[in-house]
């Protein structure tokens, strides 16, 4: 047989025709990573063919232009002559793989003019002092000050009224007030006055304002300079109501209790303590006090937001399913128990039914779904698993109870995506040995959505689980086990992990996981149902959620969650609704067409269709009973 | 053709102006596809978009409905091949066929027989639907007079079997005012019977051998202005009935062939022995009859057909229910445990199958949860503690047990502190979430 | 006017499982049966004819049941007592093929054990020359001690092993590898569930042709139009062209009708309900044939006025096309 000389990096060696590259590096001494024990699955071993060529086995990982600027992976190409190789550096590699849809960076709306679409302003005013011959009262000199900046009439609280003549004089009647000069609900009332303070304040101070997603499990804030439209802080925690029910459903059916028992309001306690909490960190930040912040535009579910307001939510749960109020009228911080200004305008966007609230409005606006012709798909994966089909013409909606599981919730070591969650892994499919990534850390604490879709990818491909999700427990490997929970895989031994415990994933997880991913596939597949086109007909496919920074497209569809479709069919957002809130605190045409959203969606309830729960059974597999809705993945699953 | 929802979408106005009463267009849209709304609710629409949406609601299977003093029998306006795929909406209709040769003494006990037979099948009562009368001596006084005999004993409608216009004539005097089916139009009596059929405004059966006859005599026969027709292919074993059946509900369906689209009329009563009887009329109930003639009147093969009439035509759409009771399992004594579910009826059966497979006897108490699955009506409300509570005590299951204890799924764990308060000298134990897991639970913890 | 006949061509075929070895193929059978191999839906003999017709299975047990209808104790007689003269029995009223079901327990309630079921299995093999089905009580542990053991001793004979269920399927199946026989794949009446399992069970090795699928039904009044539908559904899905659904199905009837209480029941029970025996051969009798229109391979029944009567709808069935 003959032999050929592969040149890694400066080392020539000889390797006989047929021998894999990553055999070749070997030979050179330079060992080449493979995660997925070369199986050509997690791009990891890729290098550069700098002369010569390779047959390339397997292009899964690479695309057009890579091939064409000389990649191959190592594991999966074949030496048929002399070649040279560069071997990369490992983060330079994870840096070029193209299937970890990372969310945008936020970006400030092109042309943000606060003078325009901004209803918070901060006006420096200087007063004509009175005298003998100008004995106007106070509120007078401060409205006419202000008709100078613009701003025709304006009201103020009895408490602000109190205040007023002392601020008036300690500034010397230099001040500097904030309005609101735009209500949504009442268009034309007079601005209303949320904060006055002696003396002037410098121009390019930031006017702060935040934008907060509550999620039934996660609580997302965003600090915003309103001047700018620049995010200064982003920030998210557990909602704190979880300690009372992983649900809506067990969060409402525990408000109605407690009420009953003449305990109000403790569900609204847990999420204001929450907020409250993460605006303390947001605000630290940026050296600013909580009650610097001006205007607060709030996105959540229906349920969160009626919890929030601690407005009864019982109705939204039994049949026919309605909320109290869908569109709150304008609050301010101290009536919703915020710690911003007391008299900072409280937004709470509208939604449009039980379980599609103001988080799936937002989400669609921040998507720019509804400005597409092209008929798009947005799934939010979060607790409720709502989804919406549509485009400019026409907007169906639905939810499905998916369960906290992707956000890290109700999973044994599941966590957030924050410092210490393992984001990614991949298995070795000869030895079972996983290999992971950490968010900012060496030491894993648990396991994030992010890598909870990952991990449960490859245990299907390489065999740990079958695709009912059982666990193999004859595998030759100490990883899989019978623990506490039952049949579990250990992804971390407790050496390893920065609490000393083992971190695994059992058998009760991966149901859950399981029963999660097929209520969100199930909830599309009813829409397209619905609608009578093939889910196929989608041309694009818009992912929110809070995933941290990105999600892995790719396993995602292994596992059966997304569709399968071509990778750049995907676009991930990220947390839609946080941004949606975040585009309405800005810009009031913004918070408008919300509303215009809210108004002209269509909401499908899934409890009064059993079509869903077939579509559900069906999805309870992986990734799916019915194969061949998954083309791309059955080669890797097919024994 | 049925509009998809989307496509009634484009012909409506599209600015969910909320007059119908539904919050958008596509709402709307996706009720009148479900035929679940009249399309006059809209205000709107335009006439040629209501010509369109009128024309692809037309029934492919034409309803044919007799009528006899107050009863009612339908058939048609089906729009289904299988079950499945949305269901099968008018059951056919049960007739038990006596003749004119009988005596009128016979006639009478005969129907009577029938007529008052009724069972109850979970909470409903079941009986059949009508009788047909057919002529066999040719005599038009014989004739008229046994339908008189039928009716002396019962008010329900008639099938009238003859072939000679003249007798038929006669039959059909007796009957004035009510709305019965005539059998039938062939190839040489059609004009005559079509005349018999405008006068009376009766429903005219079609017979032929063949579905080219068929096509030709129905189309005819339309044309003559007889709008109500039924077919027999003239079919009378299982395998003939079954092709023939199946040919003309695609072509009804799948082709909107019009010459066909009518119900279909079996006779397993031409059967030699009653047990084959018993299997065509089976057949003709699942397999798209929508008149099933029978001959041998005996309750414990009516009881049966018209327990699988009931079956076959359960909306599958539609959860069905179980009756909500005590049911015993594997033959309960006062020492078994007593466990509860809802009357979903998949949960009923996984649950109830999952304990039976386990050879252990036990009570299973199903709860009225309108039919939902335990989680789905617990988080509706229809599956807390005070209905469980309700159903403990409305089923009297205290006196069946020694023991007071009951064991509540695993989902509504959270239910067991407000069940305490509920049924106070009641120990609440919490099963496991899958029914699957029952048996397991029941050798260990029970 | 000429009327085209609406025929259905579909691009999926069932598969077909033949059941029972011979002596040239290694085990003892005077016959084989074969089941499956249809490309349309069931009896539509005017777009082609199915290569092999619905059979029908008695179902015996190795020790007289003590649950069982007396209607049907009394059929079957002292035959019930000896699993060698039931088959016999079975075999000569009709049967295509028999089942075995075995019981949890021996006759003083001790766990039924390996070598009793061995024996029972061999004892029927010995007696009838009818391919067999091989039951297990029915419990996870038991179905997977008693299986492999009768799977070992009967190499080559090509039972069907069942019941494989998605909780316990993994020792069934490897039986059946390990011993060239087939296995009987049960879900409870859900197209998806049935075809998952289907699915790992193939991926375990085992290939298609060797899987029965039993979609489970409910009797007649008890839930028969799910596996009605769910077999509607099963066999249509496999007409398109679904692989994993493109397996024969083996139903129940004769167990789900017996234990109703129409059947079991004679007295105290109401007047409308009619004579008890026919009654009870009805409720048997109208399940299977509704079952077998909507596409069962194997029913499996009990009593042998039900097994006449099948034989003979199934011969209607099945004849060829007067009109094609």
């Amino acid at each position: 047989m003959a032999d050929h000389t592969v040149t890694v990096g400066t080392q020539p060696v000889q390797v006989p025709t047929g021998s894999l590259l990553v055999e070749a590096a070997h030979r050179a001494g330079v060992d080449i990573q493979q995660p997925c024990g070369g199986q050509g699955r997690c791009g990891r071993c890729a290098v550069l063919v700098t002369e010569g060529t390779v047959r390339r086995r397997s292009t899964l990982r690479l695309s057009a232009d890579d091939i064409a600027a000389g990649y191959a992976l190592a594991c999966q190409s074949v030496v048929e002559g002399d070649v040279s190789i560069t071997v990369l550096p490992q983060e330079k590699i994870e840096r070029r793989l193209k299937t970890d849809l990372t969310a945008a960076e936020v970006k400030v709306p092109a042309g943000y003019d606060p003078q325009a679409v901004q209803t918070v302003r901060r006006v420096a005013l200087t007063l004509a002092p009175p005298n003998m011959d100008d004995q106007r009262d106070d509120w007078s000199r401060l409205l006419t000050a202000l008709r100078a900046e613009g701003i025709e009439a304006a009201r103020a609280s009895l408490a602000q009224l109190r205040q007023l003549g002392r601020t008036l004089r300690e500034g010397d009647w230099q001040v500097t007030a904030v309005l609101d000069t735009e209500a949504w609900d009442c268009p034309d009332c007079p601005a209303r006055l949320i904060d006055l303070k002696p003396d002037h304040v410098a121009a390019d101070a930031p006017l702060w304002g935040v934008a907060v997603d509550i999620g039934t499990t996660t609580v997302t804030l965003w600090l915003v300079n309103l001047l700018t439209g620049e995010v200064r802080a982003q920030v998210a925690e557990y909602n704190r109501q979880i300690e009372r029910g992983e649900d809506v459903i067990s969060r409402i059916i525990y408000a109605t209790k407690n009420s009953r028992n003449g305990d109000h309001g403790q569900l609204r306690d847990l999420v204001l303590e929450t907020i409250n909490g993460l605006l303390e960190t947001a605000c630290k930040r940026v050296l600013a006090q909580p009650t610097d912040v001006m205007k607060a535009t709030i996105s959540g579910n229906s349920t969160m937001m009626h919890l929030l307001l601690d407005i009864p939510a019982e109705s939204i749960r039994l049949s026919p399913f309605v909320t109290a109020v869908n569109d709150v009228p304008t609050l301010t911080g101290r009536e919703v128990g915020l710690n911003i200004h007391p008299d900072a305008t409280v937004d709470c966007l509208p939604g449009v039914a039980s379980y599609v609230g103001a988080d799936i409005t937002a989400g669609v606006l921040s998507s720019g779904l509804e400005d597409v012709e092209a008929v798009t798909l947005f799934i939010d994966i979060g607790t409720n698993g709502e989804t919406v089909l549509g485009n400019n013409e026409w907007l169906i909606t639905c939810a499905c109870s998916a369960g906290p599981a992707f956000e890290g919730s109700g999973v044994i070591n599941g966590m957030r995506a924050t410092s210490g969650a393992i984001e990614e892994v991949w298995i070795n499919s000869d030895t079972y040995e996983p290999t992971y990534r950490v968010i900012f850390s060496d030491k894993p604490v648990g396991i994030c959505g992010s890598g909870l879709i990952a991990l449960m990818a490859e245990m299907l491909l390489t065999g740990v689980i079958d695709k009912g999700g059982n666990i193999n427990l004859t595998l030759p490997t100490p990883r899989v086990r019978t623990g506490e929970h039952g049949p579990e895989y250990v992804v971390a031994w407790g050496s390893e992990t920065a609490h000393g415990r083992d971190i695994a994933i059992t058998r009760v997880d991966i149901d859950n996981l399981i029963r999660a991913k097929a209520a969100i596939y199930a909830g599309f597949t009813v829409l397209a149902e619905r609608m009578g086109i093939p889910l196929e007909t989608a041309e694009q496919v818009l992912v929110g959620g809070s995933f941290g920074k990105y999600i892995n497209v790719e396993k995602a569809v292994e596992i059966g969650l997304l569709p399968d479709m071509p990778w750049e069919h995907f676009h991930f957002l990220g947390n839609t609704s946080v941004r949606g809130a975040y585009l309405g605190l800005l810009d009031k045409q913004a918070r408008a067409q919300i509303r215009a959203i809210a108004s002209r969606m269509t909401y499908i309830e899934l409890s009064a269709d059993n079509t869903f729960y077939e579509a559900f059974t069906s999805a309870l597999f992986l990734p799916h009973t019915d194969l061949s809705r998954f083309p791309s993945v059955q080669p890797a699953v097919t024994t | 053709m049925a509009l998809s929802g989307i496509q009634i979408y484009k012909l409506l106005p599209q600015t969910n102006c909320k007059d119908c009463g539904f919050p958008t267009c596509l709402a709307f849209a996706m009720k009148l596809a479900a035929k679940q709304v009249e399309l006059s609710a809209c205000p709107h629409v335009k006439d040629e978009a209501k010509a369109q949406l009128a024309e692809a609601s037309e029934p492919p299977v034409r309803l044919i409905t007799l009528t006899a003093n107050g009863h009612e029998v339908k058939a048609g306006n089906e729009v289904v091949l299988f079950r499945h795929e949305k269901t099968f909406y008018n059951k056919p209709g049960f007739f038990l066929r006596v003749r004119d040769d009988q005596t009128a003494d016979d006639i009478k006990a005969a129907v009577s027989a029938a007529d008052s037979y009724m069972v109850n099948y979970v909470g409903r009562e079941l009986m059949i639907d009508g009788f047909a009368v057919e002529a066999v001596k040719g005599d038009p006084a014989a004739f008229s007079a046994a339908i008189e005999a039928v009716r002396q004993v019962s008010h329900r409608p008639l099938i009238l079997i003859s072939r000679d216009p003249n007798v038929m004539a006669a039959g059909l005097r007796n009957v004035d005012g009510e709305h019965p089916l005539m059998y039938g139009a062939d190839a040489s009596n059609w004009q005559a019977m079509g005349d018999l059929a405008k006068q009376h405004g009766a429903a005219l059966t079609v017979i032929a051998e063949s579905l080219d006859g068929l096509a030709d005599l129905a189309t005819k026969l339309k044309e003559y202005g007889v709008p109500d027709l039924v077919l027999d292919p003239a079919a009378r074993k299982l395998g003939t009935s079954l092709a023939l059946n199946t040919q003309i509900r695609r072509l009804a369906l799948r082709k909107n062939f019009r010459p066909l689209g009518y119900p279909v009329i079996a006779f397993p009563c031409d059967a030699e022995e009653a047990y084959e009887e018993s299997m065509l009329a089976a057949h003709a109930i699942a397999k798209y009859a929508g008149f099933v003639v029978l001959d041998r009147f005996a309750p414990e093969t009516a009881y049966p057909l018209l327990v699988l009439r009931e079956n076959i035509y359960t909306d599958p759409q539609k959860p069905i229910q179980v009756q909500p009771g005590i049911y015993e399992i594997n033959n309960p004594t006062p020492d078994s445990p007593v466990l509860v579910t809802t009357n979903f009826s998949i949960t009923y059966f996984s649950v109830a199958n999952e304990v039976e497979s386990s050879g252990l006897p036990a009570w299973l108490l199903v709860a009225d949860a309108e039919g939902m699955s335990v989680l789905t009506a617990w988080a509706a409300g229809k599956f807390d503690a005070e209905r469980i509570a309700k159903s403990v005590k409305a089923f009297n299951v205290a006196d069946k047990v020694n023991k007071k204890r009951i064991v509540i799924p695993g989902h509504v764990a959270v239910l067991s502190g407000e069940m305490e308060e509920e049924l106070p000298d009641w120990e609440i134990r919490v099963g496991p979430r899958e029914a699957v897991d029952l048996p397991a639970f029941m050798k260990q913890s029970l | 006017m000429p009327v085209e006949i609406p025929k259905d061509s579909w691009e999926g075929t069932v598969r077909t499982v033949t059941l029972g070895a011979t002596s040239a193929e290694g085990g003892t059978r005077s016959r084989t049966i074969t089941v499956g191999g249809q490309k349309t839906l069931p009896f539509m003999n005017f777009e082609q004819t199915a290569p092999n017709r619905p059979v029908v299975a008695v179902e015996i047990k190795e020790r007289r049941p003590t649950d069982w209808s007396p209607l049907l104790l009394d059929v079957w007689g002292d035959a019930a007592n000896d699993p060698a003269a039931w088959a016999k029995q079975a075999e000569a009223v009709g049967a295509d093929l028999l089942v075995l079901a075995l019981t949890l327990t021996d006759a003083d309630g001790a766990p039924t054990t390996p070598q009793a079921a061995v024996a029972a299995t061999k004892a029927v093999l010995g007696a009838s020359a009818l391919p067999l089905i091989v039951f297990g009580p029915g419990q996870a542990e038991a179905d997977n001690e008693l299986l492999l053991a009768v799977a070992e001793a009967t190499k080559g004979e090509r039972l069907a092993l069942g019941i494989c269920e998605d909780k316990n399927y993994r020792t069934i199946v490897a039986a059946a590898l390990a011993n060239d026989h087939c296995v009987t794949a049960r879900t409870p009446m859900d197209v998806n569930l049935a075809k998952q399992l289907n699915i790992l069970i193939h991926d375990m090795g085992l290939p298609l042709d060797r899987i029965l699928m039993d979609p489970t039904t409910g009797a007649l009044g008890y839930g028969i139009e799910y596996g009605y539908s769910v077999m509607e559904r099963l066999r249509l899905a496999a007409l398109q062209g679904d692989a994993m659904t493109q397996l024969p199905m083996l139903v129940t009837p004769g167990f789900e009708a017996w234990k109703t209480k129409e059947s079991k029941v004679g007295q105290d029970v109401p007047e409308a309900w009619g004579d008890w025996a026919e009654r009870a051969i009805n409720w048997e009798t109208l399940t299977a044939v509704a079952l077998v229109e909507s596409g069962a391979d194997i029913v499996v029944l009990r009593h042998p006025e039900s097994v006449r009567r099948i034989h003979k709808a199934i011969d209607e069935l099945t004849i060829s096309p007067e009109m094609a």
